[in-house]
C-alpha cells in the first residue's frame, strides 16, 4: 500500500478567469497550503458497528482526492466527520489547519459541501436557494448577488433561475445543488457522491465544474463508487472498504500495484475447487474469484493465454459460455485487494 | 442575526409559494364555525330573535293573557316563547341563555280581581339591549291593560313589575363572540401542527445535515423557525380579529393584546408540537404523535367546542390544559375581563414555558435529529 500523509510541494493553482477575491482569505494565509485537509486515524463507532475504522488521508490546494468505494465502505461517515456532522469516536480531523472537533465554526467557514442528497429547497427558485445557502455562509449582497449570477452562468441555469426548483429534472437539481456548495468560493470542497442518478450530459457538465474549482485553487474532496469517475477526475485517492482504506496514491501508483495485469471474467458453469487447479499451472495467472458461475483472473498478457486457459477449464470439465477481458484498472485493483466486485 | 433574518425570509417564501396548504388549516375551522352557525347560531332572519322564558304558576286565564301577548305579532317574529319551572328558568337566564325570564307567581288572577297588591318578576339579560326592554314594555303594558300601575314609585294597590338585571358576569355572549375565540385557537393550534411537520421534510432533503456543515449555529435556524411562524400567527390573528370586530361585530377589547397573546402562544404551542414531532423516529410517528396531542388538547381545551356549552367538569378539566388556558386567555382579552398584571403574567408564563421547550428542541435537534 502506498504511503500517506506526504505533504507534496505543489503550486497553489489559479484559474487566470477568475479574479472575483475568494471570500475566506483571511485563514489562507496562517495556513499551510499542504494540510488543507487532514485526516489522521479517524475512527467512528455507532454501538458495535464500526463504520470508519483509522482512516488517513491528507489533500492539497487544487487536488480532486478521491474516496472510491462501495456503498457502505464508510465514504459519506468520513464526509460527515470532516464536516462537523458528525463527531469522530476517535482520531483527528483538521481543515484549514482548524480541529473540526474544537475549533468546529473556523473549519466550516473554509468549506463548501454538496451532499449526496439533492438539498435543495424545492418551492424556492434557484436564485432563492442560492441567496440562502450563500446568506447562511456569511455572504452579502453585492458580492452574494455577482457570486449568483458567476454560479448561476457556470452551471447552465440562468435562464430557469427564477423557476421553482420543483420544475427542474434531476441533472439540473444536481448542478443546483453542486452551486449552492461552490457560491461562497470554499477553499475546501466535499463532494459526497455528486453524479448519483444524473443522465450522461450533465455528469459531463458536474464533472467540468469539479475540475474547474480544483483549477482555480480549490482542495476538492469527491467520494463515489463509480471506477470510471475516479479514475478521469481525481489526482490521488484512496480506495476504501469496510471502513478502512485498503490503497492509496495517485492512479498511476495504484495500477502499478497490480503489475500491467489483466482481469478475465469467464462466466459459465464452474466447479471452483477443480477450476482453480486446472489454471494453476499457466504462467503468472492469479485467481481472484472462484465461483459455481464466476471464475475472475488475473494474468500478465491474457489475450495470448486464452487459448491454454480454455483447454484447461474445458479438461477440468467446466463449461465457459462468456468472457469478458478488462485492462488494468481500479476496479481490477478492487477486486485484487477484497476479492469482490465494486458494485453500485 | 443575518442568519435569522434569511431563515425568515426563507420560510415565508416558501409558505408563500404554497398557499393552498395554509387555506386548507384555516379553511377547516372556519367551515365547523359556519356550520354551527347555521346549526345553532343564525336563523337567516334579519329581525332580532330572543329566548323568553316564562314560568306561569298561577296557570289561569288571566296569567295566560300576559303570556299570550307574545305569541302575537310582531313580537311572535322576534321571540321563542319557552315555559319553565322557576328554578330552570333563573338558571338559565343566569347562564345568559335567554333574553329574559318572566314569573308569573301563583295569585295573579286572584291580585287582578281584587285589584292587587301583587308582583310580577322579570329577570332580563344585560348582554341584550333591544329585546329585555321590548319584554320589559310589552309586560308593563299588558299589566296596564288589567287596569294596574307600576309598582315603582306607586303607592296604593297596584299589580307591579318587579324588573331585576342579572349581574354583569352571567350575561349571554352572541353566537359569534362564544365561538370566534375558539375557531381562531383552533386555526393556530392546527396550522402549528402542520408546521411542525416541516421539520421531517427538512431533514429528508438533507437540508439540516447541509445546514450543519455551515457556520452558522442551530439556535439561530430555530429562531428563524420561531420568528418566521410568529409573523405568520400574527398576521392571521390580525386579519381574523379584524374581520369580526368590523364585520362580525364581536367586540374586541384590546387589538394588539389579543395578536399579542394568540402569536405568542401560537409560538409556544408549535415549539411543543415540533418537540413532540421530533421525538418520533419517523415522520409518519411524528405526524401521528403531533394529532395525538394536538387533537385531544384542542377538543378539552376548548377549541372544538367552547367552554360555555360544554358539561362544567369538562370546562373545568378542559382550562387545565395548556390550550384550555390560553383559549381562556384569549377570551378574556377579547371582551376585556383581564388586568394589565394579569395579562402580563400570563405573558411571563408563555415565555418561560417557550424558552423551556426552545431548550429541549434544540438539543434534541443538535443531538441525534439531524443525523
Amino acid at each position: 500500500m502506498m504511503a500517506l500523509l506526504i505533504p507534496t510541494a505543489a503550486p497553489l493553482v489559479r484559474n487566470p478567469a477568475d479574479s472575483s477575491p475568494r471570500v475566506n482569505k483571511s485563514t489562507e494565509a496562517s495556513v499551510p497550503w499542504f494540510q488543507m485537509i487532514e485526516v489522521d486515524q479517524l475512527r467512528k463507532t455507532y454501538g458495535d458497528l464500526i463504520a470508519v475504522d483509522g482512516v488517513s488521508f491528507t489533500a492539497r490546494p487544487g487536488e480532486i482526492f478521491g474516496l472510491l468505494g462501495p456503498n457502505g465502505a464508510g465514504k459519506t461517515t468520513t464526509i460527515g466527520c470532516i464536516s462537523g456532522l458528525l463527531e469522530p469516536t476517535a482520531g483527528r480531523v483538521r481543515v484549514m489547519g482548524h480541529d473540526v472537533v474544537r475549533e468546529g465554526m473556523a473549519a466550516r467557514r473554509a468549506l463548501g459541501v454538496v451532499p449526496q442528497e439533492i438539498a435543495l429547497y424545492e418551492e424556492l427558485s434557484a436564485i432563492d436557494n442560492l441567496k440562502y445557502w450563500g446568506g447562511a455562509q456569511g455572504l452579502r449582497n453585492p458580492l452574494l448577488g455577482a457570486r449568483i449570477q458567476t454560479v448561476l452562468d457556470l452551471t447552465g441555469l440562468a435562464d430557469r433561475a427564477r423557476e421553482p426548483v420543483k420544475r427542474f429534472s434531476g441533472g439540473m437539481k444536481r448542478r443546483l445543488n453542486f452551486a449552492c456548495g461552490i457560491v461562497h468560493q470554499p477553499q475546501v470542497l466535499l463532494l459526497d457522491e455528486p453524479t448519483v442518478g444524473v443522465d450522461p450530459q450533465s455528469r459531463m457538465r458536474l464533472l467540468e465544474l469539479v475540475r474547474a474549482e480544483a483549477q482555480a485553487g480549490t482542495c476538492v474532496l469527491y467520494t463515489t463508487h463509480y471506477m470510471e469517475e475516479a479514475e478521469t477526475l481525481c489526482d490521488r485517492l484512496a480506495i476504501v472498504d469496510r471502513g478502512k482504506v485498503i490503497a492509496a496514491g495517485t492512479l498511476a501508483e495504484l495500477r502499478s500495484m497490480l503489475e500491467q495485469r489483466d482481469l478475465l471474467r469467464l462466466a459459465g458453469v464452474f466447479q471452483p475447487a477443480a477450476a482453480r487447479a486446472a489454471v494453476a499451472p499457466i504462467d503468472r495467472i492469479e485467481v481472484l474469484q472462484a465461483e459455481e458461475n464466476l471464475l475472475v483472473l488475473s494474468l500478465v498478457e491474457a489475450s495470448r493465454k486464452l487459448p491454454a486457459i480454455f483447454a484447461a477449464l474445458e479438461a477440468a470439465g467446466c463449461e465457459v459460455r462468456g468472457t469478458t477481458l478488462t485492462q488494468p484498472s481500479l476496479e481490477s485493483l478492487f477486486i485484487k485487494l477484497t476479492g469482490k466486485e465494486l458494485r453500485e | 442575526m443575518h442568519f435569522i433574518w434569511i431563515s425568515v425570509v426563507k420560510d415565508l417564501r416558501r409558505w408563500r409559494s404554497e398557499p393552498l396548504t395554509l387555506a386548507i388549516w384555516l379553511a377547516i375551522p372556519l367551515i365547523l364555525g359556519v356550520l354551527m352557525n347555521v346549526v345553532f347560531g343564525g336563523s337567516g332572519n334579519p329581525a332580532p330573535r330572543g329566548v323568553l322564558l316564562i314560568a306561569d304558576e298561577d296557570n289561569t286565564f288571566a296569567s295566560k293573557i300576559v303570556a299570550g301577548v307574545f305569541r302575537r305579532d310582531p313580537l311572535d317574529k322576534m321571540l321563542v316563547l319557552e315555559r319553565v319551572r322557576r328554578e330552570e328558568g333563573r338558571r338559565r337566564i343566569d347562564r345568559g341563555e335567554a333574553s329574559a325570564f318572566l314569573v308569573i307567581p301563583a295569585g295573579f288572577a286572584q291580585a287582578v280581581n281584587r285589584g292587587g297588591p301583587f308582583r310580577v318578576q322579570l329577570f332580563t339579560n344585560p348582554s341584550q339591549t333591544i329585546l329585555p326592554k321590548v319584554i320589559e314594555d310589552t309586560v308593563s303594558i299588558t299589566l296596564d291593560m288589567f287596569g294596574t300601575r307600576r309598582a315603582s314609585g306607586a303607592g296604593g294597590p297596584s299589580i307591579g313589575l318587579e324588573t331585576t338585571v342579572i349581574p354583569e358576569k352571567k350575561r349571554t355572549k352572541s353566537f359569534a363572540a362564544l365561538f370566534f375565540p375558539s375557531m381562531l385557537c383552533m386555526a393556530v393550534w392546527m396550522i402549528a401542527n402542520a408546521l411542525s411537520g416541516e421539520i421531517w421534510k427538512e431533514r429528508a432533503l438533507g437540508a439540516l445535515r447541509r445546514l450543519a456543515a455551515m457556520p452558522v449555529r442551530m439556535a439561530g435556524f430555530l429562531v428563524g423557525k420561531l420568528v418566521s411562524v410568529a409573523l405568520l400567527f400574527a398576521g392571521i390573528a390580525g386579519a381574523g380579529l379584524a374581520a369580526v370586530r368590523w364585520l362580525g361585530g364581536v367586540p374586541v377589547a384590546s387589538l394588539p393584546a389579543a395578536i399579542l397573546w394568540l402569536m405568542l402562544a401560537g409560538v409556544a404551542f408549535y415549539l411543543l408540537l415540533l418537540l413532540v414531532s421530533m421525538s418520533a423516529s419517523t415522520p409518519r410517528g411524528g405526524n401521528m404523535l403531533g394529532n395525538i396531542v394536538m387533537f385531544p388538547l384542542a377538543l378539552v381545551g376548548g377549541c372544538f367546542f367552547p367552554f360555555e356549552i360544554m358539561p362544567a367538569w369538562m370546562a373545568a378539566v378542559g382550562r387545565l390544559t395548556p390550550t384550555g388556558w390560553a383559549v381562556s386567555q384569549f377570551s378574556a382579552i377579547l371582551d376585556g375581563s383581564v388586568q394589565t398584571a394579569g395579562l402580563t403574567a400570563a405573558l411571563a408564563g408563555l415565555v418561560a414555558m417557550s424558552a423551556l421547550a426552545f431548550t429541549v428542541t434544540l438539543v434534541r435537534l443538535r443531538r441525534s435529529f439531524l443525523i
